[in-house]
């Protein structure tokens, strides 16, 4: 379905192996596309805030994003640091609507690579343009948190799944 | 969520700026941000927006500065203050002079979503308010009484005089006059005018029951009577009541109500207290009260009562001017209730709804109207949408004098309208020869549309 189209999937720092499988996995299975497990880059020292202890996300996408990922036409990024952007407290992914990098962080999963997978799977929804959806299940749904997450489902809902078809057919 | 809300974000930090912006475009709010106070201002005279996050520490013009201005020009948008971590004071202050809520940075992406809900929730009920009070006052509006004769101007200016005082007020008219809308008038120029006004027509109560209504009733007055029930005395509590058809209301009723008038007390049936009540009272009738004293069938001390203050409205077929305007007004309102494209009548038909008698009066004029709308296939109304109203009611000038050959040239001008001008069919309904109607119509110089 989606020959052509090829997803990069980059530790940031040390990430255990497990959750690049399980997050190729994913998509294979939710959008038939091949994933391609890139070389770790190193931690991401860069996007510390000292105030907050914590990962500038948008320093870190800015950065990733002057990276080119021969072969892949979208990238997401994994790290296990706490990410934050400055408004808000945390975030579990963040990426930009219709950008090349997305980015997932493990901090607060509780090691769980399913969950790993459905906030790689959410952000992969807003590089493609996608919207938070409103669907109870769907995986576009927003989670404030990993209650939330652990409510929705890994799949996108048939409007949702057809919006990223529709955007991977024009990428490829 | 509503997503067709409008944000505005104004942040002088352009990551924030982004950082919001990201995230209201990913839930599908239409965003737009501004750097500063006078770039918002900008924005917000060529666009709407809906609600409007404000930093609070920004270079020139501040967010509190922005809010006073917002919500003195801008009503209906809603103002999120964004302020750090250690001013809550500001954000307080904020609030108390307008900010819908305030967040503290950084704050949880779930505090916005919990923001954006309720502001919307809040925005919900406030288009339903609006929506209803419109409802309200365009049944209680002053204005919804048309007409502009002279008669109705004496009425208007009346309606002024009367809602200043708090006496009783007898409204006079025969059917359809529209005399609960003259005591709505009254009621929403009164200083009554945020409390109930409480109409109760007379008539369409048995004495038993319309005693009840009034009063109330203690529980186990009477056979049914489960609980307490408070009556429409009660229940005006410091508004106006209405009372329609007060000539049908029996002696024993009369002496009741006198008995309240004076007192401004009732008691519940099966009762013993006695309540004090506070009400206006208007009442309204379409009967001679006075023929009625004569005949001994009302009490002339009630009368006198009741009658501190009477208006009469007259019927529409002596306000003739004011059957054009009413046409008109109706027309609008059930072709747009209809969404039916009709804007006028021809002038053929505003002159045979002008001569027409009305005994139904507005009432009458409306429901004509209505009926004609809805069956109307044209955009223009004729005297064909009206054939309906000739049978029971043929036109005539009631209360004007007509000579016989008068009155002979309408109603032969009336067959050939409702026959097309067919001249055979006409001659036969008027029970003459073509060759006599042919004569008649030369006489009366009448002629083919």
């Amino acid at each position: 379905m989606s020959h052509g189209f090829c997803l990069g999937i980059l530790p940031v720092g040390e990430i255990e192996p497990l959750y690049l499988k399980i997050i190729a996995g994913s998509f294979l299975g939710e959008l038939r596309t091949k994933s391609l497990i890139l070389p770790p880059l190193p931690h991401p020292n860069y996007a510390f805030d000292k105030r907050r202890l914590q990962y500038n996300a948008g320093t870190m996408i800015n950065e990733l994003e002057t990276h080119a990922f021969k072969g892949c036409s979208k990238v997401i990024a994994l790290v296990e640091e706490d990410l934050f952007i400055p408004v808000f407290s945390f975030v579990l992914g963040e990426a930009r609507m219709g950008g090349t990098t997305a980015l997932v962080s493990l901090y607060r999963l509780q090691k769980n690579p399913t969950r790993a997978a459905k906030v790689a799977l959410h952000e992969f929804g807003h590089l493609m343009n996608i919207n938070h959806c409103h669907e109870k299940k769907c995986v576009m749904k927003f989670s404030k948190d990993i209650e939330q997450l652990d409510s929705i489902s890994s799949i996108f809902c048939n409007y949702c799944l057809d919006q990223i078809r529709y955007a991977m057919k024009q990428k490829r | 969520m509503d997503q067709q809300m409008k944000i505005l974000i104004v942040d002088d930090e352009l990551v924030v700026r982004e950082s919001l912006y990201h995230w209201f475009s990913r839930q599908g709010y239409h965003t737009r941000s501004a750097k500063n106070g006078k770039d918002a201002l900008g924005k917000l005279e060529n666009e709407n927006f809906d609600i409007l996050f404000v930093d609070m520490k920004m270079p020139g013009m501040s967010g509190f500065e922005l809010l006073e201005v917002v919500k003195t020009r801008y009503l209906d948008t809603a103002v999120v203050i964004i302020t750090a971590y250690g001013s809550i004071d500001t954000a307080v202050q904020a609030m108390k002079i307008g900010a819908s809520d305030y967040l503290l940075k950084p704050f949880k992406p779930d505090q916005l979503s919990l923001i954006m809900e309720k502001i919307s929730q809040q925005m919900k009920f406030t288009t339903e308010y609006r929506y209803l009070k419109g409802q309200l006052d365009k049944i209680c509006r002053f204005d919804n009484i048309i007409g502009e004769s002279d008669p109705m101007k004496k009425i208007y200016q009346m309606i002024e005089e009367v809602a200043k005082t708090d006496a009783p007020v007898l409204i006079l008219g025969e059917t359809g006059t529209g005399k609960e809308l003259v005591a709505k008038a009254i009621h929403v120029k009164s200083s009554r005018n945020n409390l109930p006004f409480v109409p109760l027509n007379c008539g369409a109560f048995p004495d038993s029951l319309l005693e009840s209504e009034l009063f109330g009733y203690h529980k186990g007055a009477f056979t049914g009577a489960s609980h307490n029930r408070k009556g429409f005395f009660e229940v005006v509590s410091g508004g106006t009541l209405f009372l329609d058809e007060i000539g049908e209301i029996s002696q024993k009723m009369q002496v009741g109500l006198l008995r309240v008038l004076q007192e401004k007390k009732i008691t519940r049936l099966g009762d013993t207290r006695e309540i004090d009540v506070d009400f206006r009272l208007l009442s309204a009738t379409r009967q001679n009260l006075e023929s009625k004293i004569m005949e001994g069938q009302f009490r002339s001390d009630f009368f006198y009562r009741i009658n501190i203050i009477s208006i009469e409205i007259p019927p529409l077929r002596e306000r003739k001017e004011d059957i054009a305007l009413l046409a008109y007004h109706f027309l609008d309102k059930y072709s747009q209730e209809t969404t039916k494209k009709i804007d006028t009548l021809d002038r053929k038909t505003l002159e045979y709804l002008r001569q027409y008698p009305w005994p139904g009066n507005v009432r009458e004029l409306e429901n004509a109207i209505e009926r004609a709308v809805v069956l109307s296939k044209s955009r223009t109304l004729t005297l064909e949408d009206f054939n309906f109203l000739k049978p029971n009611y043929p036109p005539s000038s009631h209360g004007m004098t007509l000579t016989l050959k008068e009155v002979e040239k309408q109603y032969i001008d009336t067959i050939l309208q409702d026959n097309q001008w067919n001249i055979s069919r006409s001659a036969d309904i008027l029970g003459i020869s073509r060759a006599t109607l042919h004569r008649m119509i030369n006489r009366f110089h009448m002629e083919k549309p």
